[in-house]
């Protein structure tokens, strides 16, 4: 059922190639369909550099040497997750532009004068790449930093017993016993961001993603939109099994946690030492602290902004969304692993792995590939059976909200409860039968106390994740229906980016919160 | 079906889909009676002890406990109906739960029965007083072993199962254990079946034994029996306890070996006169004596606690194991010659 649930974008997109699609596929054909590839292609080579230079460079640093500080930076360079890509390009930009935050800096501490044309611009592709890395660096940092931190410190004996230098033996030995875990953060930070929306649009970067949104709001070509999909979808399915291949060899290359033999930190002195602290400073400074700053800033100087902001409504409705589709992903992450656990079958077992491809298409595809669906099935199938149209209980619902939300981020939730599970030996279930417990009794007496900080820290993941999203939540709302990250893109989108930095802030706050509270599983596992 | 308290009636034992042991019937008269099993790694020992329990299922055959079956090709009764405890020779405690936690796991299961067993007793009877606060990765794997084995005592089963139950305890401790395992299985009679790979531990604790091997349950017998009358060359060779040399029977009670000479004794199987034989020769059945003229090279010695075993060399290449208990008198060094008892005398000649 879940996998059916799953199947519906996939299937839509692909089924577009029997329909017909307006006149503007063949103007865009002519026209932009070549830029959408080639800047989704720059923006991917762009953002891939950046973050392995960044993520592999501060893992590195702060795996292997010991300097002042280094305990904060381990944990505090995860926040940037707190901080989404549209609302970094919102703070790059307010913090760049003429008569910006750097301006009105600039102007207080040297006087009145022209210094618009000194302060550089990032905008257009260089402002996505730079705000898109800066958010997406932590999944390769994340990784990274886990495979250094279970290196065997044998390994690096080895080299030296080999008589390696520092430096060949990070080139020769560290970095390719991370490649996998390297290779995996990149491929999410790959498949993010050919799913990005909000940056994008914001600094007005045609992409294939853009292409889809524009095609259906813009032209109202559904058919057009489920076409761009399919050619996004096949670039992530390359993406998608990239990265499957490198986790299957990131396992083989994971040592066993037990025999780890802890590796004693290289203590920095001197310049080295302030190298270190600066790197790990500055990345932390743009990445984290630059956006919570400028939208802090923006607050307080137009606070008519904040006062006519409707925070209890925004706040009850992001938890509404979050509290439903926490629960209905973990419940139902629940029933199939569990299910797949005690009847032991390939089958179920290969439809739970199909259920999970929900994560490698963009929010923008599932939106859309969603609404044709009901739309197809209200067209074909209901009016057969001269019931009325179903549409009002899924597009513009918190019903079909919470159904795409379940598509998205299904993986999330099944992958969690299923590497929970993998750490309960199958003979502790087989014990507890032959000690005269049902499966039920062992579910609930076993699975479930073992299991509750997995699921919490899931159901933590999962409401990062909710609080974050943008183009799903945009194009599935309800009317009048808003959240933390739908007033933000709204406000900027109409060019009142000093209006979108209170709820920018109350998102990036609430995310922090998350992340803070998991940091210390993140950073584990 | 008979009225025994447990059988198995021509069960082939698979696990994932591979025969390991074909066409078993075992069968166990009495309540609290103790079985182990033996065999070599890897035979099919866990998956016999995995399908009782019910977390495998049958084919052919069956299996009863208390004259109902609970297994067979259309009636499988699911593993926490049938008060059969396994212990598993892997950790398998809840991680979560603390060992007293753990031991008081499955003790709510039976409280009607006569079993008397208090979860006290057991904790200090396999020493577990000291860790009953800990958590299962804090302690290390005999002890998880131990705990398992409390557990599954204190769910008082109809049929205890344990899978290799003391491989990872302290030898300082496992004799100990052993005997008091022993000793309170019998007075509760608990009907148990051990799978061991330690033969002494399987003659110590079993009323009977059952010798698995090349898919067959090859011997099931009195521990005596097992040992000094096995029914195969393979399950000599198994129990490694002594050593086949060709013979030829001479008469009703003698044999001639070209390098030992003449044997008597009382064989366990007749064969006719002039018969070309293979004799199975143990440790304690040549006797050491310094003045016999009949000597042979020393080749190995290994120093056993309470004895010495000899490994001594023939004319004829043959290497053949001598026990001598270690306060014999004197020790005798490798390429020395040691003397061997004339007329040798075995008191039961088991041959092939």
């Amino acid at each position: 059922m879940i996998s059916f649930v799953v199947a519906i974008p996939i299937v839509t997109v692909f089924s577009s190639f029997f329909e017909t699609t307006s006149n503007y596929s063949y103007i865009l054909k002519d026209t932009f369909l070549y830029d959408y590839i080639f800047n989704s292609i720059l923006l991917l080579a762009g953002v891939l550099i950046l973050t392995f230079l960044i993520g592999v460079g501060c893992a590195y640093i702060v795996s292997f040497y010991k300097f002042p500080a280094v305990n904060f930076f381990k944990w505090s360079l995860i926040l940037s997750f707190a901080v989404p890509a549209y609302i970094y390009a919102y703070s790059l930009t307010a913090f760049f532009e003429n008569y910006g935050t750097a301006f009105s800096i600039l102007k207080g501490v040297f006087g009145e004068k022209d210094y618009n044309s000194l302060i550089p611009k990032f905008d257009g592709m260089i402002g996505a790449i730079i705000s898109i890395s800066f958010s997406l660096f932590g999944y390769v940092y994340v990784l990274t930093r886990a495979s250094f931190h279970y290196q065997s410190q044998n390994l690096i004996d080895l080299g030296k017993n080999l008589g390696f230098s520092k430096k060949k033996s990070f080139f020769k030995i560290i970095l390719p016993s991370a490649r996998p875990a390297i290779v995996a953060g990149l491929s999410l930070v790959a498949m993010e961001t050919l799913s990005d929306f909000g940056s994008v649009s914001f600094f007005g970067v045609s992409t294939l993603t853009t292409g889809i949104y524009n095609a259906w709001t813009s032209f109202d070509d559904l058919a057009l939109a489920n076409r761009l999909s399919f050619y996004l979808l096949i670039f992530i399915l390359g993406l998608f099994i990239l990265e499957n291949l490198s986790r299957k060899k990131a396992q083989y290359h994971t040592p066993v946690k037990e025999n780890i033999k802890s590796k004693p930190l290289v203590l920095l002195t001197g310049y080295k030492s302030f190298l270190a602290f600066s790197f790990c400073f500055f990345i932390f400074l743009i990445s984290f602290l630059f956006p919570v700053l400028q939208m802090l800033y923006w607050t307080i100087i137009f606070p008519k902004h904040f006062m006519d902001l409707n925070i209890i409504k925004l706040l009850f409705n992001t938890i509404l969304l979050v509290v439903l589709s926490s629960l209905v992903l973990i419940f139902l992450a629940f029933v199939s692993n569990y299910g797949s656990r005690v009847s032991k079958s390939k089958l179920l077992e290969i439809l739970t792995t199909f259920s999970i491809s929900g994560y490698a298409i963009p929010g923008v595809i599932l939106a859309v590939a969603f609404i044709s669906f009901i739309s197809w099935f209200d067209n074909n199938i209901v009016s057969l059976l001269e019931i009325k149209t179903i549409k009002p209980i899924f597009i513009g619902s918190i019903l079909g909200l919470v159904f795409v939300y379940f598509i998205r981020f299904y993986s999330l939730a099944c992958n969690g409860i299923k590497s929970g599970y993998l750490k309960i030996n199958y003979s502790i279930d087989e014990s507890s039968y032959l000690l005269g417990y049902s499966k039920l009794k062992t579910f609930t007496n076993i699975h479930l106390p073992y299991l509750k900080n997995s699921v919490l820290l899931i159901g933590i993941l999962i409401s990062i994740e909710i609080i974050k999203e943008l183009p799903i939540t945009l194009i599935m709302r309800p009317f009048n229906f808003e959240t933390f990250a739908t007033t933000a893109y709204i406000y900027a989108s109409q060019d009142l980016l000093e209006a979108a930095a209170a709820p920018s802030l109350f998102l990036i706050a609430i995310a922090s919160f998350f992340i803070l509270v998991t940091s210390r599983y993140i950073l584990k596992d | 079906m008979g009225q025994n308290f447990f059988e198995i009636e021509d069960v082939t034992f698979k696990a994932s889909n591979i025969n390991k042991v074909n066409n078993v019937t075992l069968k166990i008269k009495n309540e609290g009676d103790i079985i182990c099993l033996l065999g070599p790694s890897g035979i099919g020992k866990t998956t016999i002890l995995r399908t009782i329990a019910g977390l495998e299922k049958v084919n052919s055959g069956s299996i009863s406990l208390k004259n109902k079956i609970i297994s067979s090709k259309n009636i499988h009764v699911e593993p926490e109906n049938r008060n059969i405890s396994l212990s598993f020779q892997d950790n398998c405690l809840f991680p979560h739960y603390s060992v007293l936690q753990n031991i008081e796991f499955g003790a709510s299961r039976n409280k009607k029965s006569k079993k008397l067993l208090n979860s006290r007793e057991i904790i200090k009877f396999l020493h577990l007083d000291h860790i009953v606060d800990k958590f299962p990765h804090q302690i290390s794997s005999g002890e998880a072993q131990r705990v398992s084995l409390a557990r599954s005592l204190l769910s008082k089963p109809d049929l205890l199962l344990l899978d290799e139950p003391l491989s990872n305890v302290d030898q300082s401790f496992k004799e100990e254990i052993q005997v008091k395992l022993k000793k309170i299985l019998t007075e509760l009679k608990i009907t148990t079946i051990i799978v061991t790979h330690d033969s002494y531990e399987a003659f110590y604790l079993g009323t009977k034994c059952g010798i698995i091997l090349d898919g067959q349950l090859k011997q099931y017998d009195d521990p005596y029996n097992v040992y000094h009358f096995p029914n195969s060359v393979e399950v000599v060779n198994f129990l490694n306890r002594g050593i086949l040399i060709p013979a030829k029977v001479t008469g009703e009670n003698s044999l001639e070996n070209e390098d030992l000479g003449t044997i008597k004794g009382n064989f366990i199987k007749h064969y006719p006169k002039g018969s070309n034989v293979k004799l199975l020769l143990q440790p304690e059945d040549l006797e050491h004596d310094d003045k016999s003229n009949l000597k042979l090279e020393v080749v190995d010695r290994k120093f056993r606690g309470t004895n010495f075993i000899y490994t001594l060399k023939t004319l004829s290449n043959l290497l053949i194991p001598v026990f001598v208990h270690s306060h014999h008198i004197h020790q005798h060094e490798v390429d020395e010659k040691f003397g061997i008892k004339r007329p040798i005398h075995i008191d039961h000649i088991v041959c092939f």
